[in-house]
């Protein structure tokens, strides 16, 4: 068995996982990152948007700083955070912008002088001063008081990570990619490494490490329709899952987004309906303004996407070979501004549907987007549960999200807490000298052995891994996406329960060798459907909605008994997960109150009735 | 320049970029003598006499006698040159030819043509310029004669279109490579070639015709 | 629609001994809006489990699925099958390392690719996190940004002719590299130093303006120009070099 050694083990290696990477082998840490694919594929690239920090240099930032970023934050989370967290990621995240440009980053930067912009439609007027000319330049996203979003025209997430793996060249930091963590080393207490599976040869390697590291991403392909990347199916957090020991935080906690492009899923940008751009239905009628009278098309993110569910619910969709749809029109806007305003949106619906969207409708559907849940670690970074492990982005809940998370904050927490995290990891490994069990590394390789072959040999059973995946899927999508109820959940578990039975009996119909693509996923369905039922179960028992999760039979933000962060930990035998709770946070800045936007029913901590469930 | 570089970075090896230079101008050159080269042979076609004349002049100032042997230099200086990118390996040959039928792509297939001309012209070259230039004066009359030998003709009318078809890629192609055509002129560039390919072969066919007709 | 799709694909898989390179054949029923994704997607799961492929983004930006499509690279996700004939047939990209059937190893390549150009901005200066950023037209960002557009896909280089027959060459990926950093102000190498790494018959020099890669390149980044002021740029530096031996 291939054993390495090595002081820091970074599963993943997009934004986070490399900017933790960077921070350790700076301080003269030998670092080695996983990818399942070239860094440089990470899903990371897929942001197209931008990352927020309250740098307050544009005309229409002007007088933004930390304080307000932290609100916006807090707010957005619907006050699920932990807001000593959401406080350390304000202060630090215009430093962390800065950085990436000293490193090369191309932000777009302040043009001084007048300029127009839309917005709901209209036009309006703006003036960037003369003084700021050349400085980091911010757009507007939803949820925000300012406009703080940093960007790169329409390629954000693409030139921070291009920006961040050249440093990771530069530093030397070796990259080993299309390797794939399946287990962590561990003896309940101390985490010291993983056992790992090359993606190029098929064979299982051990890596030994002093401090490991899960930043592996969201997990959106628990979920059927979801605008993350295919290899997004919870790697990460299933390996903590298997411990035992590290708990999940929220995972209830799943956002969508109103326009994913049907069959694909591709995301296209809020900006479509920013400037005026309607959803029609299978009638070529427009329906938001009869559900959102004042907002209509443009209501919050969770908002939108839960009135079009309901309306394909009542059998308003379009139907299509890949399921119901809604249209998206935006032919009124006018060839001139989707040619130059909406260049991207224009390019995928020519590259992925073969339409154009002057002339012919878009469809789209709702779509998982974010993943909020994940390993629970504390404001270090540390996860819960075992020493040695530490988790940063996506992949973690840290927790600055809350149960939801604003668009441009989460490659801004990538960056910022892969800073943190690894100064904290630094600060972790001076001195510090680990002695590894061979017994343990020995008794966790063989585990892994003698899972492939009972795959491979078919004793498990038979059951199609595919089709397993697939009734998973189609689960979550029917009753745990966007509007939850109590007998649709409680259904969902009874569901999902009984795919996990399945899910232990499957068999490859391939010869599994090499990097056999069945054998992959067959190494993993079990707990992927483990995480389906973390997030089922989870949101059966949270009888309130916040943020994205929306219960249609407890309307209420409920701050008396739900100001509270979901535990979710596997014990290896159930069928259920242990569901824990602790204090949504600990330090409290910014008392519970009304977030401005979306439904707004609230039961105070002291049990009073706020508002009255209508936005 | 104040900084002298040369103090930190050990003088890096600057042959690749004269060798593709000299490529460049050994093969610009060319193609200049080639365009002057169609002058003194097309001007067969309005009468003899105004051949003769300019071969006259060409020897009387011995700029045949010189010239000539300056040109050959050229010529296989260029091939040495040029020859360093053509695949002489089987295998290399193999992998462009399979490409290049993969990709059906045209910039791909008009290198692949230079190539292969460029042999043809590389032995046809010679043995017309060998036999030139060890039989001056260049006068139309022993032209004539020799095209009107059949031999010759046949030999002209293989090369003449090899020889068209190498310049006008390689004027395309210097365009190309060095910036002078940029993406958006590249469309233009490429029916210009294909025009001068064209037009060059026309008038030496017609000069062919003339040189056959031409009684001696 | 209605076509009945016919894929011949490209298999092998070196870690299987008794596997040999061949192709294999399988028919699909074509849907709408489908893409080489969906169609692969679909051939894997329901009609052989051991196909390998690469995907990720499937939304043409992280450019992990390049592959001769029709005997073109391109990226397979964005192809729509409505733009191909009812034969399709499926190649891996040439030069970089098989894997399996589809799949090719382009994080090593473009690894050591980043390497040797030392895709990084070298400067002298150190990060102040308490000062506002340095100062930088936008213009010029701009034009950064559409050279650092790039998705590393291979494309370009499975295009090359020159690519192709020498392993050594670098590749247009790697020109179009140097060409960003040689825009940016914050990079404070010379041109000398540039010269180094790219001023070679496996740089700039080797490439023989065949063209493939700006024919190719999924993202139009604008090759051909790119190579054109490189060529020019490291050519005059090499003459100036030449003048300067002569005083
Ligand atoms: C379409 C889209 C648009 C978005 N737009 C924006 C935006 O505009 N602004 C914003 O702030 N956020 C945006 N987001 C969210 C943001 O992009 C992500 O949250 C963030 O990039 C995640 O970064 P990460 O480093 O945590 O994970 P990733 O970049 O996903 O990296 C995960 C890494 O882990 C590796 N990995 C996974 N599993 C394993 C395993 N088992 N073993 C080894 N390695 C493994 C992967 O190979 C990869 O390298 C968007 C997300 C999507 C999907
Ligand atoms: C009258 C004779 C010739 C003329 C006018 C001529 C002209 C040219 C020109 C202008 C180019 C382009 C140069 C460049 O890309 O830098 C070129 C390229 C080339 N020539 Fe010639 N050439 C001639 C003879 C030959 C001969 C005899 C050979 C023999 C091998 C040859 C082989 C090549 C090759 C292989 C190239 C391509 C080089 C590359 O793409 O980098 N040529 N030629
Ligand atoms: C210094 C060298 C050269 C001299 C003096 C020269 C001279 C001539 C002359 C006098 C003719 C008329 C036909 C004849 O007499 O046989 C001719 C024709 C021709 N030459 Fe050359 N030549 C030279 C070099 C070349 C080279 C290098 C090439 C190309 C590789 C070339 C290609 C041709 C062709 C194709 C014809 C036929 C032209 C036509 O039909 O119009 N010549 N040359
Ligand atoms: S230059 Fe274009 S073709 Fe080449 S790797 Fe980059 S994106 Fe792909
Ligand atoms: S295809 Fe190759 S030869 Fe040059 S122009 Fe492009 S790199
Ligand atoms: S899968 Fe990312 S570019 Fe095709």
């Amino acid at each position: 068995m291939e054993t390495i050694f090595t002081d820091v083990l970074c599963i993943g290696a997009g934004l986070a996982g490399e900017r933790v990477a960077i921070e350790a082998a700076s301080a003269g840490f030998e670092t080695i990152c996983l990818s399942i694919v070239p860094p440089r594929r990470s899903h990371s690239s897929a942001a197209q948007g931008g990352m927020q920090a309250a740098l307050g240099h544009s005309a229409m930032g002007e007088g933004d700083c930390p304080d307000v970023h932290f609100e916006d934050t807090v707010k957005g989370s619907d006050w699920g955070c932990d807001q000593e967290v959401a406080r350390l990621f304000a202060d630090r995240a215009p430093e962390a912008v800065r950085e990436m440009a000293f490193w090369g980053l191309p932000w777009n930067r302040v043009v001084p002088g007048r300029s127009t912009y839309f917005k709901g439609g209209k036009q309006y007027e703006k003036v960037e001063a003369t003084e700021k000319e050349g400085l980091i330049t911010a757009r507007d996203f939803g949820g925000t008081a300012k406009w703080r979003t940093c960007y790169t025209s329409d390629g954000t997430g693409h030139t921070l990570l291009y920006t961040m793996d050249n440093k990771v060249v530069e530093l030397g930091v070796r990259v080993h990619d299309r390797v794939e963590a399946i287990s962590l080393i561990h003896d309940g207490q101390t985490c010291s490494g993983a056992v790992a599976r090359c993606l190029k040869t098929g064979k299982l390697r051990v890596y030994l490490a002093k401090a490991t590291l899960i930043a592996t991403g969201g997990y959106g392909r628990i979920y059927r329709e979801t605008t993350n990347a295919v290899i997004n199916d919870g790697g990460g957090a299933i390996i903590a899952l298997d411990t035992e020991v590290v708990p999940l935080g929220n995972p209830e906690a799943i956002q969508f987004h109103p326009t994913g492009i049907v069959p694909t899923n591709i995301l296209v940008t809020e900006g479509c309906r920013g400037d005026g751009g309607t959803l029609l239905d299978v009638n070529g009628q427009r329906f938001m303004h009869e559900y959102e009278p004042e907002k209509a098309e443009l209501a919050s993110r969770d908002v939108v996407s839960r009135w079009m569910t309901h309306h394909i619910r009542t059998g308003l969709g379009v139907k299509s070979p890949y399921g119901d749809h809604l249209w998206l029109d935006i032919r009124h806007l006018g060839e001139k501004h989707i040619k130059t305003k909406l260049r991207e949106v224009e390019e995928i619906c020519n590259n992925f549907l073969g339409i154009d969207p002057i002339t012919q409708l878009i469809p789209v559907r709702p779509a998982q987007h974010y993943t909020m849940a994940g390993v629970r670690t504390n404001k270090d970074g540390a996860a819960y549960g075992l020493k040695g492990l530490f988790s940063a982005g996506e992949a973690a809940c840290w927790d600055m999200h809350g149960l939801n998370r604003l668009g441009g904050n989460s490659l801004a927490e990538t960056v910022v807490a892969g800073k943190i995290v690894g100064e904290k990891i630094v600060e972790f490994l001076k001195g510090y000298e680990v002695q590894y069990n061979t017994a343990i590394i020995r008794s966790g390789v063989i585990k892994q052995q003698e899972r492939i072959e009972r795959l491979v040999s078919g004793k498990n059973g038979n059951d199609n891994v595919y089709e397993i995946r697939s009734a998973m899927q189609d689960e979550l999508m029917e009753r745990v996406g966007i509007f939850r109820n109590g007998p649709d959940l409680q259904k969902a578990v009874e569901n999902l329960q009984e795919i996990h039975e399945r899910a232990k009996k499957v068999g490859l119909r391939s010869n599994g060798k090499g990097v056999n693509p069945e054998l992959t996923l067959a190494l993993k369905i079990q707990s992927m459907v483990r995480l389906a039922l973390c997030t089922a179960y989870a949101a059966l028992q949270r009888t309130e909605s916040r943020g994205c999760h929306a219960r249609e039979d407890f309307e209420a933000r409920n701050d008396r008994d739900w100001w509270n962060r979901t535990l979710a930990t596997w014990r290896e035998g159930d069928d259920l997960p242990t569901l824990d709770y602790e204090p949504a946070t600990q330090v409290v800045e910014l008392p519970p109150g009304e977030r401005g936007y979306g439904v707004c029913k609230i039961i105070s901590c002291d049990g009073d009735v706020i508002g009255d469930g209508t936005s | 320049m104040a900084v002298d570089t040369t103090t930190y970075v050990p003088a890096p090896s600057r042959t690749s970029a004269y060798l593709d230079w000299l490529q460049m101008l050994t093969g610009a050159g060319l193609i200049l003598f080639m365009w002057s080269h169609m002058i003194l042979v097309a001007s067969v076609i309005p009468t003899p006499r105004l051949m003769n004349a300019i071969a006259h002049f060409l020897e009387a100032t011995y700029m045949a006698q010189v010239g000539g042997p300056i040109i050959a230099c050229t010529f296989l200086l260029h091939f040495v040159l040029a020859a360093r990118k053509v695949p002489f390996r089987v295998e290399q040959q193999s992998t462009i030819w399979k490409l290049s039928r993969q990709l059906r792509h045209t910039d791909t297939y008009l290198w692949l043509i230079q190539a292969v001309t460029a042999m043809v012209i590389l032995i046809m070259g010679c043995i017309h310029m060998w036999t030139v230039l060890t039989d001056l004066p260049i006068t139309a009359a022993k032209s004539a004669a020799r095209i009107q030998g059949g031999f010759w003709l046949v030999f002209y009318l293989i090369l003449l279109p090899m020889v068209e078809l190498h310049v006008g890629i390689g004027f395309y192609r210097i365009a190309v490579k060095w910036g002078f055509a940029r993406r958006k002129d590249r469309k233009s560039f490429k029916k210009l070639e294909t025009y001068l390919t064209a037009i060059f072969v026309a008038i030496g066919l017609m000069a062919l015709v003339r040189f056959l007709t031409l009684s001696v | 629609m209605g076509r009945r799709l016919k894929f011949n694909i490209f298999r092998y898989n070196p870690q299987d001994p008794d596997s040999v390179p061949h192709t294999d054949t399988f028919y699909l029923a074509e849907t709408e809006s489908m893409t080489l994704f969906i169609a692969l997607t679909d051939i894997r799961e329901e009609q052989d489990s051991s196909l390998q492929f690469d995907f990720c983004c499937r939304a043409g930006i992280c450019g992990a699925c390049a592959m001769m499509i029709n005997g073109r690279p391109n990226l397979a996700c964005k192809t729509l099958t409505k733009d191909l004939p009812d034969e399709i047939t499926l190649m891996p990209l040439p030069i970089f390392k098989l894997i399996g059937d589809l799949s090719v190893d382009t994080g090593t390549w473009f690894r050591e690719m980043n390497e040797k150009v030392e895709s990084w901005v070298h400067t002298s200066k150190s990060f102040d996190p308490s000062a506002d950023e340095e100062r930088m037209d936008d213009a010029v960002a701009e034009e950064i940004y559409e050279l650092e557009r790039c998705i590393e896909c291979g494309c370009c280089v499975a295009a090359c002719g020159t690519a192709n027959m020498r392993r050594d060459f670098v590749g247009a990926v790697a020109m179009n590299r140097i060409a960003r950093f040689m825009l940016d102000p914050r990079d404070q190498r010379t041109e000398a130093e540039y010269f180094e790494i790219i001023g070679t018959d496996e740089g700039i020099f080797g490439c023989m303006g065949l063209l493939g890669c700006e024919d190719v390149c999924p993202k139009h980044l604008p090759l051909q120009d790119q190579l054109g002021i490189l060529r020019r740029k490291m050519g005059w530096s090499a003459v100036k070099e030449l003048f300067r031996f002569g005083k």
